[in-house]
């Protein structure tokens, strides 16, 4: 009995030690798998690690990379832009008389550097300096130094400050946001010049009324949540149209510029309203008023004896302007211009008082219209043309004496036309071939003195022109 | 001078109602695309890129509208030729 019941422990005890035995095995080969998956996951953490490493360094020089550009962007408080332009003008002129002459091959050359500072995201400075010259002609041009000319008239190569005014917006998130524009104005190269010229619009105010340099303070209000119509504005206008100043009145090395009792300042007082056809994308409509307050006679004269006030001129406009019509290519312009004016008892030597002949002070009126279309064909629309046409009454006069153009057309007491084509070099360069005519039907087109006569009765018919033609080709670079 | 006033009110009539074409600018604002946040060369860049193309949702447009929008947003691009006027930046 004894020796069965040992036989069975024995049994049992061979038996465990077998089941022992393969246990082991079995949790060494786990422990083998398990010691083989750490070492891979270790070398996979090394992997990523080594990764994230790259990454992070290649991060960090991005961001060393964008932070450099964005010191060199914080430094570079000014922004340039030039604009070059070449033109070659055939000039033919024939006056009341009959007496004829030709003025061919007359080069020029116009520089405009543009000079804009970001202050703040509210706040930007823009300057504008210009030369104006014929080529091989240093000879200063007396009225290039009138203060709406300057830099705008063909003279010597002096450099002129065109514009330099600041724009200050305010109110931003409001329902009518604001801004103040004070200085040397953005009011040469206006709507609708932009067409020939081939850029956007460069100036705030109509052509046909305002074209030239002038200094004053703007005060835009936007209204298009007022009105529900995008891009609607009221403008409140101050320029000086003269400031007096004489050297007896200096102080220290400056002038003092002040009214006397002799010559007043002349003061400009504008309204303007800005807006677009709502269902043409585009588009601008432009009305506005201006009052021209004690119109000096002469400029330059310092002579208050004889230099005087010799009234004041309202002065009323609307324009249409449509760019690119329904994706079309084609442009279209309309402008109306109305003045009438309220002239004084004081003549200016011999040549009479506002709009009048010597000891005449009726209260005249005039009125302009210009019109014309341009249109974009050829791949890109490469190729332009486009035509002009403005006709002035007897009276009409304007503050367009620094004009886009050597001819002052848009002065012109009479009719002008004009066409031209045009071919995009690229997209800040072109070549312009043009047309112009004017038939001058009255006399001195441009001038604020002296009675406008009917150019074939005009007094010294000789000096007044009767027929302006030009055949010009113009290279322009706007960067 | 009033039949030339009446003839170009007339044309400007005429063209405003019958012709009609798709407006790269509404597309742009579709897309969330500010002309204004890129230069020149970078939309260009944009354009002549696939993936770029798709990251801006410009890949599924048609040639046509894509050329529109392309030069629409060069047209106004941050460095591109800005209007000049009095309050307006």
């Amino acid at each position: 009995m004894y020796k069965y019941i040992a036989l069975f422990f024995l049994t049992t005890l061979l038996n465990a030690t077998d089941s022992r035995d393969l246990v082991i095995d079995k949790l060494l080969k786990e422990v083998q798998l398990l010691k083989k998956s750490v070492s891979e996951l270790k070398q996979n953490q090394i992997i990523v690690q080594n990764k994230q490493r790259e990454d992070e360094q290649y991060v960090d020089e991005l961001y060393d990379f964008a932070e450099n550009t964005e010191t060199r962007t914080l430094e570079d408080k000014l922004k340039f832009g030039v604009t070059f332009k070449t033109s070659i003008d055939n000039f033919s002129k024939k006056y009341a008389d009959g007496y004829e002459v030709k003025s061919n091959n007359m080069w020029s050359n116009k520089l405009m550097l543009n000079m804009t500072a970001d202050v703040t995201t509210d706040m930007k400075i823009y300057t504008r300096f210009s030369m104006f010259k014929y080529w091989g002609n240093g000879v200063k041009y007396p009225y290039s130094s009138y203060d709406n000319m300057q830099g705008r008239v063909p003279s010597d190569s002096s450099i002129y400050v065109e514009r330099a005014y600041l724009d200050w917006l305010f109110n931003k998130k409001s329902y009518i946001p604001m801004a103040i524009t004070v200085g040397r104005q953005p009011s040469a190269d206006g709507p609708s010049h932009q067409f020939k010229d081939n850029t956007s619009r460069k100036a705030t105010y109509s052509a046909l009324l305002y074209d030239g340099a002038a200094d004053g303070i703007v005060f835009t209000f936007d209204i298009s949540k007022v009105i529900s119509n995008h891009d609607s504005f009221f403008r409140l206008g101050y320029a000086k149209g003269f400031g007096y100043s004489e050297s007896s009145t200096n102080v220290g090395n400056a002038y003092i510029g002040a009214s006397n009792n002799d010559l007043k300042d002349t003061n400009v007082y504008g309204l303007f309203f800005d807006t677009t056809i709502p269902s043409i994308k585009h588009s601008l409509v432009q009305f506005s008023y201006s009052k021209i307050d004690d119109i000096v006679a002469n400029h330059l004269d310092t002579n208050t004896t004889q230099n005087k006030n010799i009234g004041s001129l309202d002065m009323y406009g609307l324009m249409f302007e449509i760019s690119n019509l329904k994706n079309s290519n084609i442009d279209l312009f309309l402008h109306y211009g109305y003045i009438s004016s309220n002239s004084n008892s004081n003549d200016y030597m011999n040549y009479g008082g506002l709009l009048n002949a010597p000891n005449d002070s009726s209260s005249k009126s005039g009125d302009a219209i210009w019109l014309g279309t341009r249109y974009g064909f050829g791949e890109k629309q490469k190729y332009k043309i486009g035509i002009e046409y403005n006709h002035g009454s007897k009276n009409w006069v304007s503050l367009t004496q620094g004009s886009f153009d050597v001819y002052n057309k848009l002065s012109t007491r009479g009719d002008a036309y004009e066409a031209y084509f045009m071919y995009e070099i690229n997209r800040f360069a072109n070549l312009r071939l043009g047309y112009i005519r004017i038939d001058y039907d009255y006399s001195k087109s441009g001038w604020f003195i002296g009675e406008s006569q009917k150019i074939d009765s005009a007094l010294n018919t000789k000096n007044e022109l009767k027929e302006l033609q030009s055949i010009y080709f113009k290279m322009s670079v706007n960067y | 001078m009033k039949n030339i006033i009446y003839s170009v009110l007339l044309l400007f009539i005429f063209f405003s109602i019958n012709l009609n074409a798709f407006d790269a600018e509404s597309i742009a604002k579709d897309l969330n695309l500010s002309a204004g946040s890129k230069a020149i060369v970078q939309w260009k860049r944009v354009f002549k890129s696939e993936r770029k193309m798709k990251r801006y949702k410009i890949y599924t447009l048609s040639s046509e509208v894509k050329k529109s929008l392309e030069e629409y947003l060069i047209n106004h691009a941050i460095d591109s030729d800005k209007p000049t006027v009095a309050g307006r930046f």
